[in-house]
C-alpha cells in the first residue's frame, strides 16, 4: 500500500515535470499580453510552439558533437533537477544530500547553454555564452552561500530534512528574501534576459540553434525555470504546515504546491512585463552586492538570530 | 538658362534675380546687403567670386572657384558670429549638356539668429570643374559632415575629392562595375555587375574582436552594416557600410518625369515621413514657379506634418523601449499612436502616404465637422501620452539603459552637423520649422511653439526631446484649427522656369529635410537632390557608441531614429538560363509606356 501510494505520487510529480512547464510560459504570455492590453495566445501556445519545433529538422552550422548534443544533455539536467524536489511527501530521486546535487545539477543547464554556445563560429553566440557565464559566476556563489543558510539552519542538506527542520529566525527571512531574486536571476527572465537578448545578440548561445535542437533548448530552460519556482515555493511553504503524515495530507501539500507555483508565475510575467533589460555589467554589480549582503546573512545565521 | 559666359572675367557679376522680378535692378551691392554676413563674405573671398545671386527668398548662390572651396565652406560653418551655421550638404550636377561642366556645389543653412526666419538664409557655393578633370579640394579632413557627401559625389558623378580621408565606395554596391557612373546624363545603362565582388571593410584593429551587426540584424529594422570592434563587450570602433536600399530616386525622378509627378515619388523616399519629403520637394517648385500658395493649404500642410510628427514620435519611442526589452512600453507606444493614424486616413484617405500634396497646394480640403476629430484625437493622445511617460520615466531599469548611454558632445554634433532632436538634445538650437523661411509653403510663422534643447547628449535626452516635441505638435495642431482660414487650397502653377534652382525644405521628425530641385526643358525635373536627415546624422553615430557596450549599440544607433533612404536600377532575369538581361535605355522607356498603369 505505502509503495503504491509513493509510486503513484512519483507518477504525478513526473507528469507535472512534463507538462506544467509550457502551460506556465503559456500563462505569463497570457498575462503580458493583458498588461499590454492585447488579447494574448492561448494557453497552449507555448505547447505548439514547441511541437511545431519537434517536428522540424535543425540546421546544423558545425560538425562538433557537443553542438548536438548539448540540448538534451541540458534538458536531462533539467529534469533530473526537478526529480530531486518534493512532489507532496515524495521526493522521485532522493540521496542524502540532496540540496547539493540540485544546485550542480540545475547550473549544469547553464553550461550546456554555454557550451552550446560556444560550439560555432558566431560572434553573437559567444557574447551571448560569456554573458551566461558572466551571469552564473556571480548569481552562483550568492545561491551556494543562502543554501549555506539554509543547511546551517535546518542542520542538514538533504531537501526533505531542511524542510521537516527549518526554524523561524531573522536570518531565514532575509535569507527567503535574497533567495527570491537570486532564483528569479537564475532562471534568466527579465531584466535578466541578458544572454539570450534578442535584440542586442539575436539569441546569444540559441542564435545557430533551429529546428527540434531548438525546441529541445527551449523545453530544458522552461523546466529549469519550472524546477527553480517549484524549490522556491515548496522552501516556503512546507515547513510551516506541520508534519506532512497520511497520504490525504500529502495530496493536500502537493496541491497547495501546484497552485502557488501557477500563481506565482503572473508575478512573475507581471515584472518581466514593467522592466526593460538590464546590461550585463549592471547584473554583475547588482549580484555582487547582493553576494556582500547573502555573507550577512550567514554570518547572522551562524550567530544565531 | 544657367549662366556660365562670365565665367571668364572676373568681378563681373550677374544676378538672375532681377530677371525674374526678384530686385530692382542687376546690383550685386543690393543682394549683398540683404542679409547679415553675406558682405562680409565677398569681401573675404572676392578675387574667387564669380557670380553672385539670389535664387529665391532667403537662398544665396556665390560661384566661387574650385580651389577656395574648402576654405569658404569652412569660413561659414566656422563663424564665429552665426554660432548654429551647419553645412546642410552638397550636390553634383553633371552640367556638361549645358556647359560642358561639371558642378559640385556644397550649401550651408546660416543661422544669423536663431529662429528668425527672415533673418537666416541658405547659401550655396557653386564650383564649376571641366569635364575631362572633375576634381575639387576636399573639405572632410577639416569638416567631418562633408564626409558622406564627398564619397558620394565620387561614386555617382565620378568626382574626385582630392585629399579625401577615406574615399571608398559609399553608395555604389560592391560589384557595380568600375567607371560607371549612374548620375551622368550620357549613363550606358547596358553595365552589367563585374564578376568579382569588390569589398573594402577596414581592417579589424589589433586586439579587437569583430562583431558585425547587420546587414540584416534583429535591433535594425532595415539593412544596414555596422562593423563593431570589441574589446570584451566595451566597442573600441566602428566601421560602417549601408546604403543596401538604395533605389535611384533621383535618378528616376530626372528627366522622365514630370514635376507632379515626381511629387509623389519623393513622398515615397520614407515610409513614415513621406508628408515631409512631399511638402519640402513641392516647396522648391513653387519656390521656382514663384507662386503663393493659399493660405488655407498652408494649413492643412501644417496640420499634416504636425500629425505625422506625433506618430511619428510615439512610434519612435515604442521601437527604443522595444530594443531595451521594454516591450510594455512598446506595445503602449503603438497603442497610442493608432488614433492618429486612424485620424489621417479619414482626413486623406491614406494611412500612410497621404498623396494629399501637388504643387501648388493640397488636393484635398479638411472638412469642417473633421475639425471636432482632430481635437478629440488630439485630447486623447495627450492624456494616453502623458499617462505612458509617467510609467515609462519611472520604470528603473528602462532609464539605467538610457541615462548617459551613447553621448554625444556639442563640438562633434556641429562638426558632423547633426540635425533634428539628435542635434537637440545635444544643445544645438536649431528647427528648420522656425530657423528658415518655412512660410512660404507652411504656417509656422503664425503659430506659437517651442523648441526644446537639452544639453546632456545621451539617449535619454533624446528621448525627452521628442516627448517634449510631441506635446508642441499637439498644441500646434490645435492653434492650427482654432485659426484655419478658409479660401483656396491650391494655385495653378503652370509652366516653370527653365534650368532654374531653389531649395524646399521643412523640420521632419528626424531633422531637416531638403530638396534641391533644378529645372529642365518642358516641366521636367533637369536634378532633383534629396537629403534626408539620416543622411547626416548616421555618420555621427559611430562616435556615440565608441566607449559603450554592445549591448547599448542597437539603442543607440536607434537613438537617431535611423532611416535608410536611397537607388536601383532595372535588370531582368531570365529565370530558365539565368542570364542576365540590362535593359538599354529606350527598351527601359519603351517598356514603362506599354506598362503604364500597371505597375
Amino acid at each position: 500500500m505505502e509503495t503504491t501510494i509513493k509510486v503513484g505520487f512519483e507518477l504525478v510529480g513526473i507528469l507535472i515535470i512534463f507538462l506544467l512547464p509550457p502551460y506556465l510560459d503559456g500563462i505569463a504570455r497570457r498575462v503580458k499580453a493583458r498588461l499590454q492590453y492585447r488579447r494574448g495566445p492561448p494557453l497552449m501556445q507555448t505547447w505548439y510552439d514547441l511541437q511545431k519545433l519537434f517536428n522540424l529538422p535543425s540546421v546544423k552550422p558545425t560538425k562538433s558533437l557537443l553542438f548536438t548534443a548539448a540540448p538534451f544533455l541540458a534538458l536531462a539536467s533539467a529534469i533530473s533537477a526537478a526529480l530531486l524536489l518534493p512532489y507532496g511527501n515524495v521526493i522521485p530521486v532522493d540521496f542524502g544530500f540532496n540540496l547539493v546535487v540540485f544546485f550542480y545539477v540545475i547550473l549544469m543547464v547553464s553550461v550546456f547553454l554555454i557550451l552550446g554556445g560556444l560550439s560555432v563560429q558566431n560572434a553573437f553566440s559567444h557574447i551571448g555564452a560569456t554573458r551566461e557565464a558572466q551571469l552564473i559566476l556571480t548569481v552562483e556563489p550568492l545561491i551556494a552561500i543562502l543554501y549555506g543558510v539554509f543547511a546551517y539552519n535546518a542542520g542538514s542538506l538533504n531537501i526533505a530534512d531542511i524542510i521537516a527542520n527549518l526554524h523561524l529566525t531573522p536570518s531565514l527571512v532575509l535569507a527567503y528574501i535574497v533567495l527570491a531574486y537570486a532564483l528569479y536571476v537564475e532562471s534568466g527572465f527579465v531584466p535578466f534576459d541578458v544572454a539570450e537578448a534578442e535584440q542586442e545578440v539575436i539569441g546569444g548561445p540559441l542564435g545557430e540553434y533551429s529546428g527540434r535542437l531548438l525546441g529541445v533548448f527551449y523545453y530544458a530552460i522552461h523546466i529549469k525555470r519550472f524546477a527553480l519556482l517549484w524549490f522556491f515555493v515548496s522552501l516556503l511553504t512546507m515547513p510551516w504546515i506541520g508534519p506532512i503524515n497520511s497520504p490525504e495530507r500529502a495530496a493536500l501539500v502537493l496541491a497547495l504546491q501546484f497552485i502557488l507555483t501557477v500563481a506565482f508565475y503572473p508575478i512573475i510575467a507581471a515584472l518581466e512585463a514593467t522592466n526593460a533589460r538590464l546590461r550585463i555589467d549592471q547584473v554583475v554589480k547588482m549580484n555582487v552586492r547582493m553576494f556582500f549582503a547573502g555573507l550577512v546573512i550567514l554570518g547572522m545565521a551562524f550567530m544565531g538570530w | 538658362m544657367v549662366t556660365t559666359r562670365d565665367l571668364e572675367a572676373h568681378f563681373e557679376f550677374e544676378c538672375r534675380a532681377c530677371e525674374n522680378g526678384h530686385c530692382r535692378k542687376a546690383d550685386v551691392e543690393t543682394i549683398l546687403s540683404e542679409r547679415k554676413g553675406l558682405k562680409e563674405f565677398y569681401e573675404a573671398f572676392k578675387e574667387h567670386i564669380r557670380e553672385c545671386k539670389r535664387m529665391t527668398y532667403g537662398q544665396y548662390m556665390f560661384v566661387i572657384d574650385r580651389e577656395v572651396l574648402p576654405d569658404a565652406v569652412l569660413w561659414w560653418h566656422n563663424h564665429p558670429e552665426f554660432k548654429e551655421t551647419h553645412m546642410s550638404t552638397a550636390v553634383g550636377t553633371d552640367e556638361r549638356p549645358l556647359n560642358g561642366k561639371f558642378v559640385y556645389m556644397p550649401f550651408l543653412n546660416v543661422q544669423v539668429e536663431p529662429q528668425n526666419m527672415d533673418e537666416n538664409y541658405w547659401v550655396f557655393l557653386k564650383a564649376y570643374m571641366p569635364a575631362d578633370d572633375p576634381s575639387f579640394p576636399s573639405v572632410a579632413a577639416k569638416l567631418p559632415a562633408a564626409l558622406w557627401i564627398e564619397r558620394e559625389v565620387k561614386d555617382l558623378l565620378g568626382f574626385n575629392p582630392v585629399g579625401h580621408p577615406d574615399p571608398r565606395r559609399l553608395i555604389l554596391p560592391e560589384d557595380w562595375p568600375e567607371g560607371v557612373y549612374p548620375l551622368r546624363k550620357d549613363m550606358d545603362y547596358r553595365h552589367s555587375p563585374m564578376a568579382e565582388v569588390k569589398t573594402e571593410y577596414r581592417e579589424t584593429p589589433e586586439g579587437t574582436t569583430l562583431v558585425p551587426m547587420g546587414p540584416v540584424h534583429a535591433g535594425i529594422e532595415e539593412p544596414a552594416h555596422f562593423r563593431l570592434f570589441v574589446k570584451g563587450e566595451e566597442i573600441v570602433d566602428v566601421d560602417y557600410r549601408g546604403f543596401y536600399s538604395h533605389r535611384g530616386i533621383e535618378k528616376t525622378g530626372e528627366g522622365r518625369l514630370t514635376y507632379n509627378q515626381v511629387l509623389f515619388l519623393a513622398e515615397r523616399i520614407c515610409g513614415i515621413c513621406g508628408y515631409q519629403h512631399s511638402v519640402s520637394y513641392a516647396m522648391a517648385v513653387e519656390r521656382l514657379a514663384d507662386v503663393d500658395i493659399p493660405d488655407r493649404a498652408r494649413y492643412i500642410r501644417t496640420l499634416m506634418l504636425e500629425l505625422e510628427r506625433i506618430h511619428n514620435h510615439l512610434l519612435w519611442v515604442g521601437i527604443a523601449a522595444h530594443l531595451v526589452g521594454y516591450d510594455t512600453g512598446f506595445m503602449h507606444a503603438w497603442r497610442i499612436r493608432e488614433p492618429v493614424m486612424w485620424l489621417v486616413e479619414r482626413l486623406t484617405g491614406n494611412r500612410k502616404q497621404y498623396g494629399m500634396n501637388i504643387v501648388g497646394g493640397v488636393r484635398r480640403d479638411i472638412l469642417d465637422y473633421r475639425k471636432e476629430e482632430i481635437l478629440k484625437v488630439v485630447k486623447q493622445i495627450r492624456e494616453e501620452t502623458k499617462k505612458f511617460l509617467d510609467i515609462a520615466l519611472n520604470t528603473n531599469t528602462f532609464i539605467k539603459r538610457a541615462e548617459g548611454v551613447g553621448i554625444l558632445p556639442y563640438k562633434v554634433a556641429k562638426a558632423y552637423s547633426v540635425l533634428g532632436p539628435t542635434a537637440r538634445a545635444s544643445g544645438r538650437r536649431i528647427d528648420t520649422r522656425l530657423d528658415q523661411a518655412t512660410k512660404t509653403a507652411m504656417a509656422y510663422n503664425e503659430v506659437d511653439f517651442k523648441v526644446p534643447v537639452y544639453k546632456e547628449g545621451d539617449v535619454l535626452a533624446r528621448v525627452l526631446v521628442r516627448m517634449d516635441e510631441l506635446f508642441e505638435s499637439l498644441w500646434i495642431v490645435e492653434q492650427l484649427i482654432d485659426q484655419m482660414p478658409g479660401g483656396d487650397i491650391m494655385v495653378p502653377i503652370g509652366d516653370l522656369p527653365e534650368y532654374e534652382e531653389a531649395l524646399g525644405f521643412t523640420e521632419a521628425h528626424r531633422g531637416e529635410v531638403v530638396h534641391y530641385v533644378m529645372t529642365g526643358e518642358k516641366n521636367k525635373v533637369y536634378r532633383w537632390k534629396v537629403r534626408a536627415p539620416t543622411y547626416n546624422n548616421l555618420p555621427a553615430v559611430p562616435e556615440m557608441l565608441k566607449g559603450y557596450h554592445v549591448a547599448d549599440a542597437p539603442l543607440i544607433i536607434a537613438s537617431i531614429d535611423p532611416c535608410y533612404s536611397c537607388t536601383e536600377r532595372v535588370q531582368f532575369v531570365d529565370v530558365e538560363t539565368g542570364k542576365v538581361k540590362v535593359l538599354t535605355e529606350a527598351e527601359f522607356n519603351e517598356l514603362s509606356i506599354k506598362y503604364r498603369g500597371v505597375f
